[in-house]
């Protein structure tokens, strides 16, 4: 057995079925393993939305994914997925080819420092230099990628290691030992009495729900507390779903895309329980104004805990954990005047935003998408007006609104929407975008139809990058610079080059008649929703 | 403030670069890095020192923590650990003032390691302030070169 395909091996052992990747020479001999395994391999057209396919995967799968890139070129256009992925904590194994050993640091044909380039933006990576050593390192990356603070391993392996036969005999590990990496944190059972005691305390106890709870597999928990003990829910971007839109306790997004009364909300509270979330400038821009209340912060990663604020009791653990030892606690519930006040806030803030009546409304578009997608649907949002609109006024149900929140990489929705569908082809996908992001990743279309991967993707039209353009109106006086997308392409043409069913749609009237169309067509399609240039979020 | 870090690290490939990486990328502060092997040649031992905010100083540990290549982040009280870094340095002297150079060195307790016609070249081992008094001293002589290893600690009960 070679190095190749020790690593092939590794991979049917982790469970792995699907890879999204891109071939090239220095990962060749990798690939050559694959042909000889039952792994499917999903060719993308650009190696940056192997990572984000990768990404799609892993957030619905719940597990981990993995992507395959050659060295040079192909390992650097695979970094920007990476950091997304880093910053959203999805747990993703990336190979990537290198040169061959002796040839290191030569700066030879399509060689690049992946270690040294993705420091900041893996959890962890390796350069393997011996083929015998594949075994170990491919358990402790998938071990690392999907404990603790869940986030990518980049595993680079160069061409001679790929082709050298193993000395010893290929044994898996059972188990992962490594002296610096324990994730397994003990709740602290004092701090626990502390957590205690100020619920108890409490009189307008608020939790703030983030990505981490739905990574840490913890919606149930987190959902069954806040009924149990009467607590009312705010959440972030990545914490949209944690509760469905219309439940009773849940009071929307807050920050500065938020919704005010979530924001009023956290103003008005008197504790405010963080959960899996970083206290990041868009979800809470003066982390100082909220330093009179009792802030309980609870992450699985300590670093995060006082990071961007200082808070009364931090508490380190698994969201499962904690919250399920949370619910056989004595908690008295918090009041129902509590509920009331928010319900009335709520009722009471009126947004002021007006939006043009000419073409479609966004907020319509994606109030009207979504109550007509399936229960379990998947959202997927991508990065600009059309992500901030969809976050607005997405009516969550029991699926799931995938987005990146954390770095924001523009072309995310599009192979990000092809990854999860590959894993669950029953569940309906839709794909939101701009017609930026759009162009950044309409290249995969061709993987979608190569594959017959059912995604809907809209594309929220106005010629214009939207959410620069809002920028610049906002704080440079409307000095439109670099924000005008046209006309071009045609996007009918577009659709018609790959082969898949198009639509349009430039009024609110015949909104709904075309989006029952849309959806209900089989197979991918694409669909323009034309909107004001005008509109803004804000 | 002043945080002194012992750090236990794998002794592998990449590590030191990881950990000075993630000082420049979250902007902290480096005042000195000394890096060794231990007596187990798979784990080397660092020693930071770095002075920030109580924040920053808090964060510096969690984010070492954090490294899968980090074993063991320790925070060293100043007032109970022994902090010392070597110097070698080359003092150029004259036939009016070698005899005070070699009398200051006996004051303080250098070791002249080296005499040549134009220099001598001393060894110095101290805490951080002791050597740069010491240097403070010589330039009156006129230094040529100077080496520090940066600090090295060890905590004791």
């Amino acid at each position: 057995m070679n190095g190749a395909q020790a690593m092939v091996k590794c991979l049917e052992l982790e469970g792995i079925t699907k890879i999204f990747g891109y071939p090239g020479v220095a990962i060749a001999p990798f690939y050559e393993g694959l042909y000889h395994s039952d792994i499917e391999h999903i060719l993308v057209r650009q190696e940056q939305n192997a990572g984000h396919a990768a990404s799609g995967y892993a957030r619905v799968s719940r597990g981990t994914a993995v992507c395959a890139v050659t060295s040079g070129p192909g390992a650097t256009n695979l970094i920007t997925a990476l950091a997304t992925a880093y910053a959203d904590s999805i747990p993703i194994v990336a190979i990537s080819g290198q040169v061959s050993s002796e040839l290191l640091g030569r700066d030879v044909f399509q060689e690049a420092d992946m270690r040294g380039a993705t420091e900041s933006f893996v959890k962890h990576s390796y350069l393997v230099k011996d083929p015998d050593d594949i075994p170990r390192v491919f358990k402790e990356a998938f071990y690392i990628a999907s404990t603790g603070r869940k986030g990518p391993v980049l595993i680079d392996v160069p061409m001679d290691v790929q082709l050298k036969k193993l000395k010893k005999e290929f044994r898996y590990p059972e188990s992962v030992v490594i002296r610096g990496y324990k994730p397994e944190v003990k709740v602290n059972i004092s701090q626990m009495r502390r957590v205690v005691a100020a619920l108890n305390q409490a009189e307008r106890p608020l939790l703030c729900a983030g990505g981490g709870v739905i990574l840490g597999n913890g919606e149930g928990v987190i959902r069954e507390f806040c009924e149990k003990f009467n607590i009312p829910l705010v959440h972030t971007m990545m914490g949209m779903g944690v509760l469905p839109k219309r439940h009773p306790l849940n009071f929307g997004m807050l920050g500065n895309n938020g919704k005010p009364y979530a924001n009023k909300a956290v103003r008005k509270a008197d504790l405010l329980v963080i959960v899996g979330a970083r206290i990041a400038d868009r979800a809470i821009p003066e982390p100082e104004n909220l330093k009179s209340r009792v802030i309980i912060h609870i992450d699985i990663d300590t670093a995060e805990i006082g990071k961007n604020m200082g808070p009364t009791i931090p508490l380190v653990g698994l969201v499962s954990e904690i919250f399920g030892k949370l619910l056989n606690e004595k908690i008295s519930p918090a009041g129902q005047e509590w509920i009331d006040t928010l319900e009335e806030i709520k009722h009471t803030t009126v947004d002021t935003r007006v939006f043009s009546d000419r073409l479609v409304n966004p907020n319509t578009l994606v109030q009207t998408l979504s109550e007509k997608m399936d229960d379990d649907a998947f959202y997927v949002a991508d990065v600009g007006q059309n992500q901030l609109w969809s976050a607005d006024n997405y009516v969550m149900k029991e699926g799931r609104f995938l987005t990146t929140g954390g770095m924001g990489t523009m072309g995310y929705s599009i192979p990000a929407a092809m990854g999860a569908k590959l894993f669950a082809p029953d569940r309906q996908t839709v794909a939101v975008c701009g017609d930026g992001a759009f162009q950044m990743s309409m290249n995969e279309l061709a993987t979608i139809r190569a594959n017959d991967v059912d995604v809907k993707i809209i594309i929220v039209r106005n010629g214009y990058l939207g959410l620069v353009r809002e920028y610049q109106y906002n704080l440079f006086d409307s000095h439109y610079i670099g924000v005008k997308l046209n006309d071009c392409p045609r996007y009918d043409k577009i659709a018609e080059a790959y082969g898949i069913p198009y639509f349009t749609c430039s009024s609110n009237e015949e909104l709904d008649d075309r989006l029952d169309a849309f959806l209900a067509t089989e197979g991918t399609c694409l669909m323009t929703v034309d909107v004001d240039g005008e509109d803004r979020v804000k | 403030m002043k945080g002194i870090f012992s750090v236990l690290v794998e002794n592998r490939d990449g590590v030191l670069s990881g950990v000075s990486g993630l000082f420049a990328r979250r902007g902290f502060n480096i005042d000195s890095l000394a890096v060794g092997e231990t007596d187990d040649h798979e784990i080397s031992s660092m020693t930071i020192v770095s002075t920030g905010d109580q924040r920053t100083i808090d964060q510096i540990e969690k984010q070492l923590n954090k490294k899968v290549d980090v074993i063991k982040v320790r925070r060293l009280s100043e007032s109970r650990s022994i902090c010392l870094e070597m110097m070698l340095i080359k003092v150029a002297y004259n036939v009016s003032n070698r005899s005070s150079l070699i009398e200051l060195c006996s004051i303080v307790g250098a070791k002249i390691m080296k005499v040549t016609p134009k220099y001598l070249l001393l060894e110095y081992h101290a805490e951080t302030e002791a050597v740069e008094d010491f240097i403070h001293m010589l330039k009156n002589y006129g230094i040529q070169e100077v080496q520090r290893t940066g600090t090295i600690a060890m905590e004791y009960k």
